[in-house]
Protein backbone atom coordinates (compact mmCIF):
# COMPACT_ATOMS: atom_id res chain seq x y z
CA UNK A 1 0.00 0.00 0.00
CA UNK A 2 0.90 3.50 -0.87
CA UNK A 3 2.21 5.58 2.07
CA UNK A 4 -0.74 8.31 3.62
CA UNK A 5 -0.21 11.65 2.05
CA UNK A 6 0.57 14.00 5.01
CA UNK A 7 -1.48 17.19 4.71
CA UNK A 8 -1.01 20.27 7.08
CA UNK A 9 -4.57 22.48 7.10
CA UNK A 10 -3.72 26.04 8.30
CA UNK A 11 -7.19 27.67 9.57
CA UNK A 12 -8.44 29.92 11.99
CA UNK A 13 -11.87 29.04 10.96
CA UNK A 14 -12.60 25.74 13.02
CA UNK A 15 -15.82 24.93 10.96
CA UNK A 16 -14.42 25.32 8.28
CA UNK A 17 -11.60 22.99 8.90
CA UNK A 18 -13.28 20.26 10.39
CA UNK A 19 -15.35 19.87 7.00
CA UNK A 20 -12.40 20.08 5.13
CA UNK A 21 -10.30 17.36 6.95
CA UNK A 22 -13.37 14.96 7.51
CA UNK A 23 -13.75 14.97 3.04
CA UNK A 24 -9.65 14.82 2.84
CA UNK A 25 -9.69 12.11 5.55
CA UNK A 26 -12.09 10.41 3.04
CA UNK A 27 -9.82 10.52 0.29
CA UNK A 28 -7.07 9.03 2.26
CA UNK A 29 -5.39 12.11 3.56
CA UNK A 30 -3.97 12.41 6.99
CA UNK A 31 -5.02 15.97 8.34
CA UNK A 32 -3.32 17.97 10.71
CA UNK A 33 -5.30 21.14 11.51
CA UNK A 34 -3.70 24.26 12.69
CA UNK A 35 -5.94 26.80 14.12
CA UNK A 36 -3.32 28.22 16.45
CA UNK A 37 -1.09 30.14 14.14
CA UNK A 38 2.38 30.63 16.26
CA UNK A 39 2.65 27.17 16.37
CA UNK A 40 2.27 26.20 12.61
CA UNK A 41 5.60 27.10 10.99
CA UNK A 42 7.56 24.96 14.05
CA UNK A 43 5.10 21.87 13.41
CA UNK A 44 5.87 22.29 9.79
CA UNK A 45 10.01 22.70 10.31
CA UNK A 46 9.76 19.86 12.78
CA UNK A 47 7.39 17.14 10.84
CA UNK A 48 7.51 18.25 7.29
CA UNK A 49 3.74 17.21 5.53
CA UNK A 50 3.73 16.80 1.79
CA UNK A 51 1.31 19.30 1.33
CA UNK A 52 0.58 22.29 3.14
CA UNK A 53 -3.30 23.81 2.55
CA UNK A 54 -3.66 27.83 4.03
CA UNK A 55 -7.00 29.07 4.50
CA UNK A 56 -6.69 32.59 2.80
CA UNK A 57 -10.71 34.03 2.50
CA UNK A 58 -10.11 36.44 4.84
CA UNK A 59 -6.48 36.96 4.12
CA UNK A 60 -4.65 37.15 7.44
CA UNK A 61 -1.22 38.32 7.22
CA UNK A 62 -0.14 35.66 9.93
CA UNK A 63 -1.09 33.25 7.54
CA UNK A 64 0.66 35.01 4.54
CA UNK A 65 4.13 35.55 6.73
CA UNK A 66 3.71 31.84 7.61
CA UNK A 67 3.14 31.03 3.42
CA UNK A 68 6.52 33.63 3.25
CA UNK A 69 8.42 32.21 5.62
CA UNK A 70 8.44 28.79 4.60
CA UNK A 71 8.95 29.53 0.58
CA UNK A 72 11.71 31.50 2.06
CA UNK A 73 13.76 28.76 2.66
CA UNK A 74 15.21 26.09 0.03
CA UNK A 75 14.54 23.42 1.59
CA UNK A 76 10.73 24.00 2.62
CA UNK A 77 10.08 25.39 -0.57
CA UNK A 78 9.38 22.50 -2.31
CA UNK A 79 6.44 21.75 -0.35
CA UNK A 80 2.60 22.84 -2.14
CA UNK A 81 1.37 25.36 -0.79
CA UNK A 82 -2.70 25.68 -2.02
CA UNK A 83 -4.66 28.78 -0.85
CA UNK A 84 -8.29 28.91 -0.19
CA UNK A 85 -9.35 31.80 -1.88
CA UNK A 86 -12.66 33.65 -2.16
CA UNK A 87 -13.96 34.04 -5.34
CA UNK A 88 -14.71 37.60 -5.31
CA UNK A 89 -10.84 38.06 -4.41
CA UNK A 90 -9.05 35.95 -6.53
CA UNK A 91 -8.52 38.32 -9.16
CA UNK A 92 -7.03 40.90 -6.65
CA UNK A 93 -4.95 38.80 -5.03
CA UNK A 94 -1.28 39.72 -5.01
CA UNK A 95 0.72 36.64 -6.13
CA UNK A 96 4.32 37.93 -5.92
CA UNK A 97 3.46 39.35 -2.43
CA UNK A 98 2.29 35.59 -1.31
CA UNK A 99 4.17 32.57 -3.24
CA UNK A 100 1.04 30.10 -3.50
CA UNK A 101 1.76 27.25 -5.81
CA UNK A 102 -2.12 27.04 -6.91
CA UNK A 103 -5.26 28.12 -5.20
CA UNK A 104 -9.11 26.93 -4.79
CA UNK A 105 -12.08 28.87 -4.71
CA UNK A 106 -14.35 29.09 -2.16
CA UNK A 107 -16.75 27.63 -1.70
CA UNK A 108 -14.70 24.52 -2.20
CA UNK A 109 -15.55 22.29 -4.99
CA UNK A 110 -14.56 19.22 -3.47
CA UNK A 111 -13.53 17.23 -6.64
CA UNK A 112 -11.44 20.55 -7.98
CA UNK A 113 -9.29 20.85 -4.34
CA UNK A 114 -8.60 16.87 -4.70
CA UNK A 115 -7.27 17.25 -8.20
CA UNK A 116 -5.53 20.31 -7.22
CA UNK A 117 -3.56 18.59 -4.93
CA UNK A 118 -2.44 15.76 -6.98
CA UNK A 119 -1.75 18.15 -9.54
CA UNK A 120 0.00 20.11 -7.21
CA UNK A 121 1.96 17.15 -5.75
CA UNK A 122 3.59 15.73 -9.19
CA UNK A 123 4.26 19.34 -10.51
CA UNK A 124 6.71 19.61 -7.67
CA UNK A 125 7.99 16.46 -7.99
CA UNK A 126 8.54 17.66 -11.90
CA UNK A 127 10.24 20.48 -11.10
CA UNK A 128 12.37 20.25 -7.96
CA UNK A 129 13.64 16.84 -9.13
CA UNK A 130 15.12 17.64 -11.89
CA UNK A 131 18.96 19.11 -12.22
CA UNK A 132 18.80 23.00 -12.53
CA UNK A 133 21.97 23.03 -14.63
CA UNK A 134 20.95 19.93 -16.93
CA UNK A 135 17.22 19.28 -16.49
CA UNK A 136 17.86 16.07 -16.20
CA UNK A 137 15.61 13.83 -13.44
CA UNK A 138 17.54 13.88 -9.76
CA UNK A 139 18.18 11.51 -6.84
CA UNK A 140 14.12 10.98 -6.35
CA UNK A 141 13.32 9.88 -9.85
CA UNK A 142 16.72 7.65 -10.27
CA UNK A 143 16.09 6.16 -6.72
CA UNK A 144 12.67 5.30 -8.17
CA UNK A 145 14.20 3.80 -11.83
CA UNK A 146 16.55 1.87 -10.30
CA UNK A 147 14.12 0.39 -7.85
CA UNK A 148 11.34 -0.54 -10.72
CA UNK A 149 14.97 -1.95 -12.24
CA UNK A 150 15.26 -4.61 -9.90
CA UNK A 151 15.00 -8.08 -10.62
CA UNK A 152 14.37 -7.48 -14.53
CA UNK A 153 16.92 -7.73 -17.36
CA UNK A 154 18.38 -3.90 -17.00
CA UNK A 155 21.42 -2.23 -16.75
CA UNK A 156 21.86 0.26 -14.29
CA UNK A 157 25.16 2.61 -16.13
CA UNK A 158 27.29 5.01 -13.45
CA UNK A 159 28.95 7.72 -16.07
CA UNK A 160 31.51 10.04 -14.40
CA UNK A 161 33.77 12.82 -15.89
CA UNK A 162 38.23 11.79 -14.77
CA UNK A 163 39.99 14.54 -14.20
CA UNK A 164 36.87 17.20 -13.83
CA UNK A 165 38.69 18.89 -10.89
CA UNK A 166 41.39 20.17 -12.68
CA UNK A 167 39.72 21.16 -15.97
CA UNK A 168 37.12 23.46 -13.81
CA UNK A 169 40.18 24.64 -12.20
CA UNK A 170 41.94 25.71 -15.26
CA UNK A 171 39.23 26.75 -17.42
CA UNK A 172 36.45 27.94 -15.21
CA UNK A 173 33.35 27.19 -14.06
CA UNK A 174 31.35 27.72 -16.91
CA UNK A 175 33.23 26.21 -18.96
CA UNK A 176 32.71 22.99 -16.74
CA UNK A 177 29.13 23.76 -16.48
CA UNK A 178 29.13 23.89 -20.19
CA UNK A 179 30.99 20.33 -20.46
CA UNK A 180 28.33 18.84 -17.93
CA UNK A 181 25.56 20.43 -20.33
CA UNK A 182 26.73 18.75 -22.70
CA UNK A 183 27.26 15.34 -21.29
CA UNK A 184 23.86 15.29 -20.02
CA UNK A 185 22.43 15.66 -23.79
CA UNK A 186 24.95 12.99 -24.78
CA UNK A 187 23.70 10.56 -22.58
CA UNK A 188 19.77 11.90 -23.13
CA UNK A 189 20.45 11.25 -26.89
CA UNK A 190 22.18 8.07 -26.63
CA UNK A 191 19.88 6.41 -24.51
CA UNK A 192 16.78 7.58 -26.43
CA UNK A 193 18.16 7.02 -29.94
CA UNK A 194 18.37 3.53 -28.89
CA UNK A 195 15.09 2.98 -28.32
CA UNK A 196 14.08 4.76 -24.95
CA UNK A 197 15.22 4.22 -21.16
CA UNK A 198 15.79 6.44 -17.86
CA UNK A 199 18.56 9.49 -18.26
CA UNK A 200 19.14 11.44 -14.85
CA UNK A 201 21.81 13.69 -13.52
CA UNK A 202 22.94 12.75 -9.31
CA UNK A 203 24.62 16.02 -9.06
CA UNK A 204 28.16 17.58 -9.94
CA UNK A 205 30.19 15.37 -12.84
CA UNK A 206 27.70 12.11 -12.34
CA UNK A 207 25.42 11.10 -13.99
CA UNK A 208 23.12 7.43 -14.51
CA UNK A 209 21.24 6.03 -17.23
CA UNK A 210 19.06 2.89 -17.38
CA UNK A 211 18.66 0.71 -20.91
CA UNK A 212 17.92 -3.04 -21.11
CA UNK A 213 20.77 -5.03 -20.12
CA UNK A 214 20.98 -5.93 -24.55
CA UNK A 215 21.62 -2.20 -25.08
CA UNK A 216 23.59 -1.23 -22.09
CA UNK A 217 27.20 -1.38 -23.70
CA UNK A 218 25.91 -0.05 -27.29
CA UNK A 219 24.82 3.10 -25.33
CA UNK A 220 28.37 3.12 -23.26
CA UNK A 221 30.23 3.10 -26.68
CA UNK A 222 28.15 5.80 -28.26
CA UNK A 223 28.28 7.70 -25.06
CA UNK A 224 32.06 7.08 -25.20
CA UNK A 225 32.75 7.74 -28.62
CA UNK A 226 30.27 10.99 -28.73
CA UNK A 227 31.80 12.47 -25.70
CA UNK A 228 35.07 12.32 -27.39
CA UNK A 229 34.36 14.04 -30.49
CA UNK A 230 32.77 16.63 -28.16
CA UNK A 231 35.49 17.48 -25.88
CA UNK A 232 38.42 17.36 -28.85
CA UNK A 233 36.18 20.61 -29.40
CA UNK A 234 37.06 22.28 -26.19
CA UNK A 235 40.88 22.02 -26.77
CA UNK A 236 43.19 23.92 -28.86
CA UNK A 237 45.27 22.39 -31.13
CA UNK A 238 48.56 22.08 -29.00
CA UNK A 239 46.47 19.87 -26.13
CA UNK A 240 44.79 17.98 -28.56
CA UNK A 241 47.82 16.71 -29.97
CA UNK A 242 49.71 16.37 -26.83
CA UNK A 243 46.80 14.37 -25.08
CA UNK A 244 47.23 16.99 -22.36
CA UNK A 245 46.94 20.37 -20.73
CA UNK A 246 48.92 21.86 -18.15
CA UNK A 247 47.53 22.51 -14.42
CA UNK A 248 48.76 23.20 -10.96
CA UNK A 249 48.39 20.85 -8.51
CA UNK A 250 47.79 21.14 -4.80
CA UNK A 251 51.58 21.72 -4.42
CA UNK A 252 51.67 24.45 -6.63
CA UNK A 253 53.71 22.28 -8.85
CA UNK A 254 53.22 22.44 -12.95
CA UNK A 255 50.97 18.81 -13.89
CA UNK A 256 50.33 17.68 -17.34
CA UNK A 257 46.37 16.60 -16.51
CA UNK A 258 45.13 14.12 -19.41
CA UNK A 259 42.33 15.78 -21.55
CA UNK A 260 38.75 14.67 -20.65
CA UNK A 261 37.33 11.40 -20.59
CA UNK A 262 34.76 9.51 -18.99
CA UNK A 263 34.20 6.00 -17.22
CA UNK A 264 31.13 4.30 -17.08
CA UNK A 265 30.32 1.64 -14.42
CA UNK A 266 27.44 -0.61 -16.02
CA UNK A 267 25.29 -3.10 -13.59
CA UNK A 268 23.28 -5.65 -14.56
CA UNK A 269 19.95 -5.64 -12.38
CA UNK A 270 18.60 -9.38 -13.25
CA UNK A 271 20.94 -11.15 -10.60
CA UNK A 272 19.88 -12.64 -7.42
CA UNK A 273 22.63 -10.18 -5.46
CA UNK A 274 20.65 -6.91 -6.98
CA UNK A 275 17.66 -7.05 -4.05
CA UNK A 276 17.56 -3.09 -2.73
CA UNK A 277 19.58 -0.09 -4.47
CA UNK A 278 21.97 -0.01 -2.09
CA UNK A 279 23.73 -3.18 -3.51
CA UNK A 280 23.75 -1.15 -6.82
CA UNK A 281 25.37 1.14 -5.66
CA UNK A 282 27.56 -0.63 -4.15
CA UNK A 283 28.16 -2.86 -7.14
CA UNK A 284 28.73 0.40 -9.25
CA UNK A 285 31.21 1.83 -6.78
CA UNK A 286 33.49 -1.27 -7.67
CA UNK A 287 33.35 -1.02 -11.12
CA UNK A 288 33.92 2.53 -11.74
CA UNK A 289 37.02 1.92 -9.21
CA UNK A 290 38.22 -0.07 -12.30
CA UNK A 291 37.19 1.83 -14.83
CA UNK A 292 38.66 4.41 -13.40
CA UNK A 293 42.29 3.10 -13.87
CA UNK A 294 42.58 3.94 -17.22
CA UNK A 295 42.92 7.59 -18.40
CA UNK A 296 41.18 6.96 -21.55
CA UNK A 297 37.43 6.98 -21.95
CA UNK A 298 35.92 3.22 -20.67
CA UNK A 299 33.00 1.42 -19.79
CA UNK A 300 33.51 -1.48 -16.97
CA UNK A 301 30.38 -4.46 -17.11
CA UNK A 302 29.48 -6.67 -14.10
CA UNK A 303 29.38 -10.14 -15.14
CA UNK A 304 29.16 -11.96 -11.74
CA UNK A 305 26.45 -13.29 -11.05
CA UNK A 306 26.75 -13.25 -7.30
CA UNK B 1 22.58 54.57 -49.02
CA UNK B 2 23.72 54.01 -45.67
CA UNK B 3 20.10 54.69 -44.46
CA UNK B 4 20.13 51.23 -46.11
CA UNK B 5 22.95 49.38 -44.83
CA UNK B 6 21.34 50.84 -41.28
CA UNK B 7 17.99 49.00 -42.74
CA UNK B 8 19.74 45.52 -43.32
CA UNK B 9 21.34 45.32 -40.82
CA UNK B 10 18.04 46.09 -38.01
CA UNK B 11 16.17 44.00 -39.98
CA UNK B 12 18.89 40.70 -39.52
CA UNK B 13 17.80 40.92 -35.63
CA UNK B 14 14.45 39.88 -36.44
CA UNK B 15 15.76 36.96 -38.57
CA UNK B 16 15.04 33.37 -37.16
CA UNK B 17 14.97 31.58 -39.91
CA UNK B 18 15.40 31.72 -43.87
CA UNK B 19 13.64 29.52 -46.47
CA UNK B 20 15.55 26.40 -48.15
CA UNK B 21 15.10 23.82 -51.71
CA UNK B 22 11.90 22.00 -51.52
CA UNK B 23 13.55 18.81 -52.46
CA UNK B 24 15.66 19.09 -49.55
CA UNK B 25 12.68 18.86 -47.33
CA UNK B 26 10.75 16.72 -49.15
CA UNK B 27 14.13 14.24 -49.26
CA UNK B 28 13.37 14.50 -45.48
CA UNK B 29 10.20 13.60 -45.14
CA UNK B 30 11.00 10.68 -47.01
CA UNK B 31 13.52 9.26 -44.78
CA UNK B 32 12.13 6.52 -42.58
CA UNK B 33 12.40 7.82 -38.71
CA UNK B 34 14.54 5.64 -35.93
CA UNK B 35 17.31 3.95 -37.45
CA UNK B 36 20.99 4.36 -37.96
CA UNK B 37 21.17 4.71 -42.03
CA UNK B 38 18.61 7.94 -41.67
CA UNK B 39 20.23 9.65 -39.04
CA UNK B 40 23.20 9.59 -41.42
CA UNK B 41 21.64 10.94 -44.42
CA UNK B 42 20.08 12.80 -42.15
CA UNK B 43 22.95 14.82 -41.62
CA UNK B 44 24.74 14.53 -44.73
CA UNK B 45 21.20 16.84 -45.99
CA UNK B 46 21.53 19.39 -43.52
CA UNK B 47 25.09 19.42 -43.89
CA UNK B 48 24.39 20.09 -47.29
CA UNK B 49 22.22 23.09 -47.31
CA UNK B 50 23.54 26.73 -46.11
CA UNK B 51 20.33 27.48 -44.38
CA UNK B 52 19.71 24.30 -42.74
CA UNK B 53 23.13 24.16 -41.35
CA UNK B 54 22.88 27.85 -39.84
CA UNK B 55 19.51 27.06 -38.21
CA UNK B 56 20.82 24.25 -36.91
CA UNK B 57 23.93 25.89 -35.62
CA UNK B 58 21.65 28.61 -34.50
CA UNK B 59 19.96 26.37 -31.98
CA UNK B 60 22.50 24.36 -30.75
CA UNK B 61 24.55 27.34 -29.89
CA UNK B 62 21.23 29.24 -28.14
CA UNK B 63 22.14 30.55 -24.76
CA UNK B 64 19.35 28.34 -23.49
CA UNK B 65 20.78 24.98 -24.53
CA UNK B 66 24.01 26.69 -22.56
CA UNK B 67 26.67 24.15 -24.35
CA UNK B 68 30.48 25.44 -24.93
CA UNK B 69 30.43 26.82 -28.26
CA UNK B 70 29.45 24.35 -30.97
CA UNK B 71 30.85 24.71 -34.99
CA UNK B 72 30.07 21.53 -36.96
CA UNK B 73 26.51 19.66 -37.81
CA UNK B 74 28.17 16.48 -36.34
CA UNK B 75 28.31 18.04 -33.15
CA UNK B 76 25.27 19.91 -33.35
CA UNK B 77 23.33 16.42 -34.46
CA UNK B 78 24.86 14.50 -31.30
CA UNK B 79 23.89 17.16 -28.76
CA UNK B 80 20.71 17.78 -30.03
CA UNK B 81 19.56 14.70 -30.95
CA UNK B 82 18.20 13.32 -34.32
CA UNK B 83 14.60 13.97 -33.75
CA UNK B 84 15.51 17.73 -32.70
CA UNK B 85 17.33 18.43 -35.36
CA UNK B 86 14.98 16.92 -37.91
CA UNK B 87 11.70 18.67 -36.52
CA UNK B 88 14.12 22.02 -36.81
CA UNK B 89 14.89 20.61 -40.37
CA UNK B 90 10.89 20.16 -41.40
CA UNK B 91 9.99 23.45 -39.88
CA UNK B 92 11.82 25.05 -42.48
CA UNK B 93 9.90 27.23 -44.88
CA UNK B 94 10.62 26.77 -48.66
CA UNK B 95 11.40 29.43 -51.93
CA UNK B 96 7.82 29.32 -53.27
CA UNK B 97 9.06 29.81 -56.79
CA UNK B 98 12.04 28.11 -57.87
CA UNK B 99 13.95 30.29 -59.97
CA UNK B 100 17.19 28.95 -61.65
CA UNK B 101 19.39 31.44 -59.37
CA UNK B 102 18.30 29.91 -56.18
CA UNK B 103 19.40 26.57 -57.06
CA UNK B 104 22.50 28.08 -58.55
CA UNK B 105 23.31 29.77 -55.19
CA UNK B 106 22.84 26.25 -53.67
CA UNK B 107 24.81 24.48 -55.42
CA UNK B 108 27.73 27.55 -55.27
CA UNK B 109 27.29 27.02 -51.57
CA UNK B 110 27.42 23.47 -51.38
CA UNK B 111 30.24 23.43 -53.98
CA UNK B 112 32.68 26.14 -52.03
CA UNK B 113 31.93 23.44 -48.70
CA UNK B 114 33.39 20.61 -50.85
CA UNK B 115 36.32 22.61 -52.37
CA UNK B 116 37.28 23.88 -48.92
CA UNK B 117 37.11 20.30 -47.40
CA UNK B 118 39.00 19.28 -50.15
CA UNK B 119 41.69 21.79 -50.11
CA UNK B 120 42.06 21.55 -45.92
CA UNK B 121 42.23 17.95 -45.87
CA UNK B 122 44.80 17.71 -48.63
CA UNK B 123 46.77 20.81 -46.35
CA UNK B 124 46.09 18.29 -43.31
CA UNK B 125 44.54 21.36 -41.30
CA UNK B 126 42.83 21.41 -38.33
CA UNK B 127 39.25 21.75 -38.18
CA UNK B 128 38.17 20.38 -41.89
CA UNK B 129 34.81 19.84 -41.07
CA UNK B 130 34.59 23.46 -39.56
CA UNK B 131 35.68 24.98 -42.41
CA UNK B 132 33.76 23.20 -44.85
CA UNK B 133 30.66 24.44 -42.79
CA UNK B 134 32.56 28.11 -42.89
CA UNK B 135 32.59 27.86 -46.56
CA UNK B 136 29.26 26.33 -47.08
CA UNK B 137 27.67 29.39 -44.90
CA UNK B 138 29.74 31.97 -47.01
CA UNK B 139 27.37 33.66 -49.40
CA UNK B 140 24.37 33.14 -46.48
CA UNK B 141 24.20 37.21 -46.58
CA UNK B 142 22.89 36.82 -50.21
CA UNK B 143 20.26 34.78 -49.58
CA UNK B 144 19.04 37.37 -46.79
CA UNK B 145 19.22 40.25 -49.49
CA UNK B 146 17.46 38.05 -51.75
CA UNK B 147 14.35 37.27 -49.05
CA UNK B 148 14.15 40.18 -47.30
CA UNK B 149 15.03 42.96 -49.86
CA UNK B 150 13.52 41.28 -52.91
CA UNK B 151 13.09 44.56 -54.55
CA UNK B 152 16.62 45.70 -54.07
CA UNK B 153 17.86 42.15 -55.22
CA UNK B 154 16.14 43.08 -58.48
CA UNK B 155 17.79 46.77 -58.74
CA UNK B 156 20.93 44.81 -57.90
CA UNK B 157 20.65 42.07 -60.67
CA UNK B 158 19.48 45.00 -63.19
CA UNK B 159 22.50 46.72 -62.35
CA UNK B 160 25.28 44.70 -62.39
CA UNK B 161 23.85 43.47 -66.02
CA UNK B 162 23.67 46.77 -67.30
CA UNK B 163 27.17 48.25 -65.22
CA UNK B 164 28.57 44.74 -65.55
CA UNK B 165 30.16 44.72 -62.48
CA UNK B 166 30.50 42.13 -59.89
CA UNK B 167 27.68 41.64 -57.61
CA UNK B 168 29.71 42.41 -54.55
CA UNK B 169 30.42 46.11 -55.95
CA UNK B 170 26.71 46.43 -56.81
CA UNK B 171 25.54 45.48 -53.20
CA UNK B 172 28.16 48.36 -52.23
CA UNK B 173 26.87 50.76 -54.60
CA UNK B 174 23.37 49.88 -54.59
CA UNK B 175 23.20 48.74 -50.41
CA UNK B 176 26.34 50.31 -48.97
CA UNK B 177 27.73 46.71 -47.54
CA UNK B 178 27.97 43.38 -49.32
CA UNK B 179 26.78 39.70 -48.42
CA UNK B 180 29.91 39.19 -46.71
CA UNK B 181 28.97 42.14 -44.13
CA UNK B 182 25.61 40.83 -44.23
CA UNK B 183 26.06 37.10 -43.89
CA UNK B 184 28.58 37.94 -40.74
CA UNK B 185 25.36 40.13 -39.07
CA UNK B 186 23.44 36.92 -39.60
CA UNK B 187 26.07 34.46 -37.50
CA UNK B 188 26.48 36.97 -34.98
CA UNK B 189 22.78 37.86 -34.60
CA UNK B 190 22.62 34.07 -34.27
CA UNK B 191 25.14 33.51 -31.89
CA UNK B 192 27.63 31.34 -34.19
CA UNK B 193 31.01 30.95 -32.86
CA UNK B 194 34.19 33.52 -34.43
CA UNK B 195 35.55 30.63 -36.39
CA UNK B 196 32.62 30.51 -38.67
CA UNK B 197 31.93 34.54 -38.30
CA UNK B 198 35.18 35.36 -39.29
CA UNK B 199 36.19 33.46 -42.75
CA UNK B 200 31.97 34.51 -43.80
CA UNK B 201 32.88 37.94 -43.07
CA UNK B 202 36.36 38.08 -44.76
CA UNK B 203 35.91 35.73 -47.51
CA UNK B 204 36.64 38.74 -49.65
CA UNK B 205 39.17 40.34 -48.23
CA UNK B 206 41.31 37.81 -46.15
CA UNK B 207 43.86 40.48 -44.74
CA UNK B 208 40.75 41.88 -42.81
CA UNK B 209 40.89 38.27 -40.80
CA UNK B 210 42.90 38.58 -37.67
CA UNK B 211 42.04 35.23 -35.71
CA UNK B 212 40.80 32.60 -37.93
CA UNK B 213 43.13 33.35 -41.11
CA UNK B 214 43.95 30.19 -42.34
CA UNK B 215 40.19 29.28 -42.45
CA UNK B 216 39.70 32.34 -44.07
CA UNK B 217 41.77 32.23 -46.90
CA UNK B 218 40.43 28.69 -47.32
CA UNK B 219 37.29 29.75 -47.79
CA UNK B 220 38.52 32.27 -50.13
CA UNK B 221 40.02 30.15 -52.14
CA UNK B 222 37.29 27.65 -52.42
CA UNK B 223 35.06 30.16 -53.38
CA UNK B 224 37.56 31.18 -56.20
CA UNK B 225 38.05 27.86 -57.61
CA UNK B 226 34.23 26.60 -57.82
CA UNK B 227 33.36 30.02 -59.64
CA UNK B 228 36.18 29.10 -61.69
CA UNK B 229 34.91 25.68 -62.23
CA UNK B 230 31.42 27.17 -63.58
CA UNK B 231 29.84 24.79 -60.65
CA UNK B 232 26.21 26.66 -59.71
CA UNK B 233 26.28 30.55 -60.12
CA UNK B 234 26.67 32.89 -57.31
CA UNK B 235 25.46 35.40 -59.20
CA UNK B 236 27.51 36.43 -62.14
CA UNK B 237 30.35 35.27 -64.09
CA UNK B 238 33.67 37.03 -62.57
CA UNK B 239 35.67 34.90 -60.99
CA UNK B 240 37.95 37.04 -58.39
CA UNK B 241 41.76 36.86 -58.11
CA UNK B 242 43.35 34.76 -55.80
CA UNK B 243 44.29 36.94 -52.91
CA UNK B 244 48.49 36.76 -52.56
CA UNK B 245 47.56 37.10 -48.77
CA UNK B 246 45.78 33.50 -49.13
CA UNK B 247 48.45 32.14 -51.41
CA UNK B 248 50.72 33.37 -48.84
CA UNK B 249 49.18 32.23 -45.76
CA UNK B 250 47.85 28.53 -47.29
CA UNK B 251 51.61 28.13 -48.95
CA UNK B 252 50.18 27.46 -51.65
CA UNK B 253 52.06 26.59 -55.17
CA UNK B 254 51.02 25.95 -58.56
CA UNK B 255 51.79 22.15 -58.78
CA UNK B 256 49.32 21.88 -55.19
CA UNK B 257 46.53 23.47 -56.48
CA UNK B 258 46.83 21.77 -60.05
CA UNK B 259 46.39 18.62 -57.47
CA UNK B 260 43.70 20.19 -55.69
CA UNK B 261 41.70 21.01 -58.90
CA UNK B 262 42.12 17.53 -60.15
CA UNK B 263 40.53 16.12 -56.73
CA UNK B 264 37.88 19.33 -56.89
CA UNK B 265 36.33 18.04 -60.39
CA UNK B 266 36.34 14.51 -59.53
CA UNK B 267 34.36 15.50 -56.27
CA UNK B 268 32.13 17.59 -57.97
CA UNK B 269 30.89 15.05 -60.58
CA UNK B 270 29.17 13.11 -57.17
CA UNK B 271 28.23 16.95 -56.00
CA UNK B 272 26.15 17.16 -59.04
CA UNK B 273 24.58 14.05 -58.99
CA UNK B 274 23.21 14.61 -55.06
CA UNK B 275 22.42 18.15 -56.49
CA UNK B 276 20.00 16.73 -59.60
CA UNK B 277 18.24 13.95 -57.14
CA UNK B 278 17.60 17.29 -54.96
CA UNK B 279 16.09 18.82 -57.84
CA UNK B 280 14.30 16.02 -59.07
CA UNK B 281 12.88 15.14 -55.36
CA UNK B 282 11.05 18.81 -55.87
CA UNK B 283 9.42 17.84 -58.76
CA UNK B 284 8.04 14.66 -57.55
CA UNK B 285 7.03 15.92 -54.08
CA UNK B 286 4.82 18.58 -56.12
Amino acid sequence: MKPQLRLTLVSTDQALAGHLAIRLQSKGYQVLCLSRLAGVLGSIYSDPPNIVIADLAEIDPEILAIVKSMKADCYFSTIPVLGLLSSARVEEFDWQECPLDDFVAMPVLYPELFSRISLSLQRIQRVFDNNPLTRLPGNTSIQQAIEKALGKPMAVCYVDINNFKPYNDVYGFSHGDGVLRMLARIIFNAVNESGGGFAGHIGGDDFVYLVPLERAEAVAKTVIANFTTIVADLFGEVEKSNGFYCALNRKGQEEQVPLLGIAIAIVPTHTQKMQHYGKVAEVAAEMKKLAKQSNESCYVIDRRST
Amino acid sequence: MDDKRAEIRHSIMDTRSLPTLPGIISKLNSLSSNDKSSAEQMAQLVASDQVLSARVLRLVNSPSYGFYRVSTISNAMILLGVNVVKSLALSSSIFEIMEKNVVGLWEHSLGTGVAANVIARRLKLAECEEISTAALLHDIGKVIIKIKFADDYDQLLALIDTKGISIRDGEMELLATDHAEVGAWLAKSWHLPEKLIEPVACHHQVEKSTTHQLKTAVVHLADVLIKASGFGCSGDDFVPLIQPVAWDLLGMSEALLAEIVEELEERLIEVKNFSMEIQSADETST
